[in-house]
């Protein structure tokens, strides 16, 4: 083989933050195959120390603008979890119930926005608009539907306010919740377009597989989101817990020279996180809804093809809304009502962990008798996913090289692989900048 | 209704201008007459208040305009052109310009739209404003309030 191949993606498109691909072939042999991080750090962990255990989840919400309901409920988990701080089930109940909403919102974006324009053969959404105008519609009117759920629960969707420790700080009305349900029915007609959108297309997601570790938060209840204990499946099956406190155990960080990221392992040399890995995890707990979906699909565990990583969203985009309609009934019939804050009992260390649109995320934190905070970490799944990428490329380049792809060919094959991955390096800035019209 | 939006990121220093006026808005009280909403790094959302009940509203966001650090200029968008390069429709160095673009070609209602530019003086990852846009902040507040309140 003779080939010379030569890819250099840098900053990928459709992707949350900054990332590269790069891709080295002379006379047929790989010389350079990587996935480049270079975004600087941001030291959330420091911002956080010092800070009034009330403070410290409205500073590492700003992590991320799509995450951001989960990133301030693992905060007030991991707050709450060192500070003794014990919520209730009704607390509960409507904390799944917005986690839900932000997996919705961000899985809409993703499969619509992000992942679907290739599938299409555009560039990006918006030559969309003028020939496939229903679909992006549709697609707004349910990341509307996804803001609003919410709002309604957080104050905000973007960095809400009313999740605090001990519970909310404010509530909606029964009125409010009634109607959230309400509109989760109605939502249904455009559930089912957005699977006829997918089966229409789902001959063009990429055939290719690689074993490799899955984690996701699990429970023996529910398909874990909210809560659960850390687990692992093995290729072959084999699945171990750990408990959150032991999440460093399980990740393993290290540094890499191409990346300012880390990177995190397990038991083989990389594993995965997010949607695929929650799927493969707890695919029996799914709503039977979704997994009806999942049959229609053919989509079944184990599936160790990590671009069925965005069709695993849009069964967990089924879940979502099925599973918050089962939850509002419960809170309602429960007796719905708002609760006082549950307080304090102690100081200490905790930990906690929810599962976000990208995967499993940790936060730590440390606090005094005062309640300040000692110090802080947080594993955010992208970079968890990091490795797996890599190990990704290098699995496929050689498959795309035998299938004698071409050069763009195989740069197109490797940035749909990273995208389906969805993920979300950094938010970085978003300024304007502009020239006035003369 | 009338809508104060903020857009930026939080910890992005500067850039986070629009936010922090928010912010300031909403726990002074001082959102009288319209919503202040802090859509942070999630420009799609702005999306969703292009309604056809919405009066006006006045976007505040850090913008690169030539000018010294601190100085801000309100303008409407049909007066600029922007020339950034962004990636698509991310999160991710969003472009409000690029999603009003978006928005009339799928018909959305998009009202009289006042940007507040407020040219940021630092851009690096820190959890407070450059001192040129902290000594500017009640000038930016007032302002804004100042253009919600106004007619037309």
């Amino acid at each position: 083989m003779s080939q010379n191949i030569s890819v250099n993606v840098h900053h990928l498109t459709r992707v949350e933050g900054h990332g590269n691909i790069v891709v080295d072939v002379r006379n047929g042999k790989i010389e350079k195959m990587q996935w480049q991080v270079p975004e600087a750090p941001r030291f959330f962990e420091a911002m956080v120390r010092g800070r009034h255990y009330t403070e410290v989840a409205r500073i590492t919400s700003r992590i991320c603008g799509i995450c951001s309901i989960g990133h301030t409920l693992a905060s007030v988990k991991a707050t709450e979890n060192a500070l003794g701080i014990q919520i209730t089930p009704q607390t509960f109940k409507l904390r799944t119930i917005i986690k839900h909403a932000e997996n919705f919102d961000s899985h809409v974006l993703h499969i619509y926005f992000l992942v679907a324009p290739d599938l299409f053969g555009a560039p990006s959404v918006f030559p969309l608009v003028p020939t496939h105008t229903e679909v992006v519609v549709r697609a707004l009117r349910m990341k509307r539907l996804g803001h609003e759920w919410g709002s309604l629960l957080g104050g905000r969707t973007t960095h809400p306010n009313r999740v605090i420790p001990g519970g909310f700080a404010e509530y909606p009305t029964e009125a409010e919740l009634k109607n959230l349900k309400q509109r989760l029915i109605n939502l249904q007609p455009d559930l089912d377009a957005t699977v006829q959108t997918v089966l229409s297309v789902a001959d063009k997601v990429p055939s290719f597989e690689r074993p490799t570790e899955y984690m996701a938060l699990s429970s023996d209840t529910e398909y874990a989101l909210y809560d659960g204990v850390i687990q692992t499946v093995m290729p072959d099956g084999t699945k171990q817990r750990w408990p959150v406190a032991e999440y460093r155990s399980c990740t393993n960080e290290y540094v890499v020279p191409q990346s300012t990221a880390k990177y995190a392992k397990n038991k083989m040399g990389s594993y995965m996180a997010g949607a695929l890995a929650r799927f493969n995890n707890n695919y029996g707990l799914l709503h039977p809804e979704a997994k009806k979906l999942a049959e229609a699909l053919k989509f079944k565990p184990l599936c160790f093809n990590p671009y069925m990583n965005s069709v695993a969203q849009l069964v967990e985009v089924v879940h979502s809304v099925k599973d918050s309609i089962r939850l509002l009934d419960e809170v309602l019939d429960a007796g719905y009502r708002p609760e006082d804050l549950a307080k304090p009992t102690k100081s200490g260390r905790g930990q906690g962990a929810v599962e976000v649109p990208r995967g499993i995320l940790f936060h730590d934190y440390g606090y005094d008798n005062n309640g300040m905070c000692t110090g802080g970490n947080c594993i955010i799944p992208t970079n968890q996913n990091h490795g797996n990428i890599q190990l990704d490329l290098e699995a496929l380049v050689p498959k795309l090289l035998a299938a004698k792809k071409d050069e763009r060919a195989i740069e197109l094959g490797l940035e749909m692989l990273v995208r389906a991955y969805d993920p979300c390096i950094s938010c970085s800035t978003h300024y304007l900048k502009v020239e006035f019209k003369r | 209704m009338r809508y104060i939006i903020g857009i930026g990121n939080y910890s992005m220093a500067d850039d986070s201008i629009g936010l922090r006026i928010v912010e300031h808005i909403i726990q002074n009280g001082l959102d009288k007459g319209f919503e202040a909403v802090d859509i942070a790094d999630e420009g799609t959302r702005l999306l969703f208040y292009l309604k056809y009940e919405t009066e006006k509203i006045v976007l505040i966001d850090a913008v690169d305009l030539g000018l010294a650090a601190g100085e801000y200029r309100l303008f409407e968008p049909k007066d600029v052109e922007t020339t950034k390069e962004t990636q698509e429709l991310t999160t991710h160095e969003g472009d409000v310009l690029k999603i009003l673009e978006f928005a009339r070609n799928l018909s959305y209602p998009v009202p009289l739209i006042t940007i507040l530019g407020i040219q940021p003086g630092n851009l690096e990852p820190g959890m407070e404003l450059s001192p040129a846009l902290q000594e500017r902040f009640d000038i930016y507040l007032k302002v804004a309030l100042e253009e919600i309140r106004k007619d037309g």
